[in-house]
């Protein structure tokens, strides 16, 4: 008997603290407001001072870039990528480090490096990018980054990028070759040897 | 399940349903409201991480650790790469190994912040569920200010770690701290103390000790049950041996040592030795360069290596075999999860439908862990 009344006594006064608890945070509600309505208010991106070279290392996670005019054509990226969604295709360039404007070639990085290779293809996936950052340490032009990150002045950072299409998610980034100037850059003309 | 009786009744719960915490299917014999036997089927959410490692090479497959135990996936990273630290015989700096165990406890209290929130939603408390999420969301803020990424970090590397910490890390995470402290009083007065959630899980699913050493279950679950085992004080890796803290154990406060509340409050109050442990490694964090050690090119001797670390849910073990060459021949990951849940099939017979959904609860497991 002294039990039932205990366990509803216990009940009442526990139910009590708790409601105590909710009716608090109910009437400080403009303080303690958490939520925000997603599409008109946005969380704020948190101020990144990581206190070191900042342009050597990106903290930001959201989709990649690729300056495509200082790409080398090195690989080390498409091998880095644990799931592989960078594919580059690279044709030897008839001569190193000259430009080529038919095709929009430039020669020379903005790091002073001659370039030996035309990158024909350099596609991501973005639908199939895990966003572990590995592709973005061994380039050595410091060409691809996720944007935002230490280049937000050329690309300010979007974590917003679904498309309607699944194959626009797959970004490509080396300009548009035909496949004459393809076959023509694999098998340069005879005069021009001469 | 055998032959059915006439009274008795098969039931599937899952896989998609809310309270089995990811793609599991629990299937039950029943008499009435009394589960009689119960069978897990696990498989659903099946990656092939350890032949995938296969392929990949030795840095490729901490992303891939990261998505084993997505909700603490900081400590999976801890365990790789103390793992093969050791088999590559790296000493890392004393600044790295400060940083990571103060990334290891925050994510240990966010894990078990989400542990706690289901828990009470799963015996049907939904207010503090609410509150521990928001708690939840700025250790998360905290992890995107350090590496960028929210949830999956890859942020442990082999010799060091991918950022240094921000410049005002420590005021920002003591400020964590000293926010977060008082609110483990407002989670007990909300859930913790409440009479009916007392009512469910005080004396239900009792895990006996003999049974969780049988099972090899490990973690808050094995301390729940009043066995004195943590990897962190027993088998000290890292650096844990320089910190001050203790092992909460299930006492049987309103019921039987090992019952589901126990194994509830244990998380509770490893909580609170996560915060004494945060607060002694901010106020020692030495200067230094994060990145000195992390080698060019890691190909391991070779060799076969095992090293088990504390992850949030149990004893997190690595086994590495290395041919020499820059992929692993085979890695082979013991998970804690995988362990706890086969304990299920004991403790939740004889209880009713709705205990079992608190007892595997109470178990905190995380199916990408067990499924891999």
């Amino acid at each position: 008997m002294k039990k039932y009344f205990a366990n509803i006594w216990g009940t009442i006064t526990t139910l009590k603290t708790g409601m105590g608890i909710t009716w608090r945070h109910m009437i400080n509600i403009k303080k303690d407001n958490v939520t925000l309505q997603y599409p008109e208010e946005r969380w704020p991106r948190p101020e990144r001072d990581i206190g070191f070279e900042h342009e050597d290392y990106n903290v930001i996670r959201s989709r990649l870039h690729v300056d495509i005019d200082d790409c080398i054509g090195c690989l080390k990226c498409e091998r880095a990528c644990p799931v592989d969604c960078i594919k580059i295709d690279t044709i030897k360039a008839p001569t190193r480090g000259e430009d080529i404007p038919d095709i929009g070639h430039t020669g020379v990085t903005e790091n002073g490096t001659n370039k030996a290779l035309v990158v024909s293809r350099f596609t991501i996936d973005m639908s199939e990018c895990c966003y572990c950052n590995l592709c973005v340490y061994p380039c050595p032009e410091e060409c691809i980054y996720m944007v935002g990150g230490p280049n937000s002045p050329k690309h300010p950072i979007d974590y917003e990028f679904s498309e309607f299409n699944r194959k626009d998610l797959i970004y490509e980034f080396s300009k548009p070759l035909t496949s004459e100037q393809k076959s023509e850059l694999m098998n340069p003309k005879p005069d021009a040897e001469a | 399940m055998g032959v059915v009786q006439g009274d008795q009744m098969v039931l599937n719960i899952g896989p998609q349903h809310p309270s089995t915490h990811g793609v599991l299917r629990l299937q039950v014999r029943t008499d009435g409201e009394i589960v009689s036997e119960i069978k897990p089927y696990i498989g659903y959410l099946h990656r092939c991480f350890e032949k995938h490692c296969e392929n990949v090479t030795y840095e490729q497959v901490i992303p891939f650790t990261d998505r084993c135990d997505y909700i603490a996936s900081m400590n999976n990273n801890f365990g790789y790469v103390v793992t093969m630290e050791e088999l590559m015989e790296i000493k890392v700096p004393e600044r790295v190994e400060y940083i990571r165990v103060i990334m290891a406890e925050l994510n240990r209290i966010a894990s078990h912040l989400l542990a706690l929130g289901t828990y009470g939603l799963d015996v049907g408390a939904f207010t503090p569920f609410l509150y521990m999420f928001r708690d939840r969301e700025r250790i998360l803020d905290i992890f995107e200010l350090t590496c960028g990424a929210r949830l999956l970090y890859n942020y442990m590397w082999v010799g060091g770690v991918s950022h240094d910490l921000p410049k005002d890390f420590e005021r920002i995470c003591i400020g964590f701290l000293d926010y977060f402290e008082p609110k483990i009083k407002e989670y007990n007065d909300l859930l913790t103390h409440n009479k009916i959630f007392l009512e469910r899980t005080a004396d239900v699913g009792v895990l006996p000790p003999d049974v969780a050493i049988s099972f090899g279950v490990s973690g808050p679950n094995l301390r729940g049950s009043g066995v004195k085992w943590d990897v962190r004080k027993d088998e000290p890796y890292s650096i844990y041996d320089r910190f001050e803290f203790e092992i909460p154990l299930g006492e049987g406060e309103f019921g039987t040592v090992g019952d589901s509340f126990d194994r509830y409050w244990v998380r509770v109050c490893e909580m609170k030795e996560s915060i004494k442990i945060i607060r002694q490694a901010i106020k020692n964090l030495p200067d230094g360069d994060v990145f000195q050690t992390i080698p060019k090119k890691i190909r391991p001797p070779k060799g076969s290596i095992y090293r088990r670390t504390e992850s949030p849910r149990g004893d997190l073990g690595y086994y590495i075999i290395s041919d020499g060459s820059p992929k692993p021949f085979r890695v082979k990951m013991r998970s804690p999860a995988f362990t706890a849940l086969s304990s299920l099939s004991e403790i939740a017979q004889g209880w009713m439908l709705s205990d079992v959904i608190a007892i595997l609860g109470s178990l905190d497991i995380v199916l990408g862990e067990i499924d891999r």
